[in-house]
């Protein structure tokens, strides 16, 4: 049997530890944009990387098996239900920030990528990922309240 | 430069959710509504009630009430229902006496019992 949450919702645990998961990740991110910053460069690197491919990891055990089974089957026609928006908005652009993500992590980070498939304009790229992935981290909470804290919407 | 790269954003957030999404093949609702029965009504994160007590042979019908999707699943899987929407039913014929607990696989908190006699 699936076990309890500890956070109070009506969540299993798998979610509970997803939530406080992305939330200390985001966190990171932050961290690691302020490392660089502060000229930090090679922590800032691995700081950001562990995170990119930590979450991952979590979208390929926790959400994406979530999504196939609870929201896939059901969309397009019940994306007019806040429970359904939620997680297919969460879902679509947090497939953006992953990817664009392991972009950086690629073109940035190793050699493995053809010169003319690079970036020039570093930061661009990385602030702009920063920004949807915490717009992401947003929808991940409201996707979570929306699945699971009874009292808030009604 | 920004514009490309936004535009090649949002083209790859629509393929992304249009490749998510597919069509419904099976109905959530399994069998028709007993003519009789015991009605558990699903709502507000609860089945009520919680606790029903039934003759073989009789149908259960759990009813979703709430406004987000619940399953009523027992521990061994004997009885899962598929992810009831708004309105939706799920009926079972209990045929053996016994206590079955059952949960919602997405909420396991919410729980509830059939005592079969």
């Amino acid at each position: 049997m699936l076990k309890e949450g500890f956070l109070g919702t009506a969540a299993p645990r798998y979610a509970d530890v997803a939530l406080l998961l992305e939330i200390a990740m985001g966190v990171a991110l932050l961290i690691g944009a302020v490392l660089a910053r502060m000229r930090r460069f090679r922590l800032h690197a691995w700081c950001q990387s562990a995170v990119v491919l930590l979450n991952l990891v979590v979208i390929l055990v926790v959400m994406a098996p979530s999504f196939r089974v609870r929201i896939g089957p059901k969309i397009p026609a019940k994306l007019g239900q806040s429970y359904y928006a939620l997680a297919t908005a969460h879902a679509a652009l947090g497939s953006v920030a992953e990817i664009g993500g392991l972009y950086i992590l690629l073109a940035a980070g190793t050699n493995l990528l053809p010169q003319r498939f690079r970036m020039t304009e570093y930061k661009l790229w990385m602030r702009s990922v920063l920004v949807l992935w915490w717009i992401v981290l947003l929808l991940g909470l409201a996707t979570y309240a929306r699945w699971y804290t009874p009292h808030l919407f009604r | 430069m920004i514009r490309r790269i936004f535009y090649v954003l949002s083209i790859a957030a629509t393929l992304v959710a249009l490749l998510a999404g597919r069509p419904a093949t099976r109905a959530a609702v399994t069998g028709v509504p007993p003519a009789a029965g015991v009605e558990v009504k699903i709502d507000n994160f609860t089945f009520t009630p919680a606790t029903v007590t039934v003759a073989v042979g009789t149908v259960v019908t759990w009813t979703n009430r709430d406004d987000i999707p619940h399953t009523v699943v027992t521990e061994d899987k004997a009885i899962k229902s598929k992810a009831l929407d708004t309105d939706e039913k799920f009926s079972y014929t209990f045929t053996t006496p016994g206590t079955y607990s059952y949960f919602c696989s997405i909420h396991p908190k919410m729980k509830g019992t059939v005592v079969v006699k």
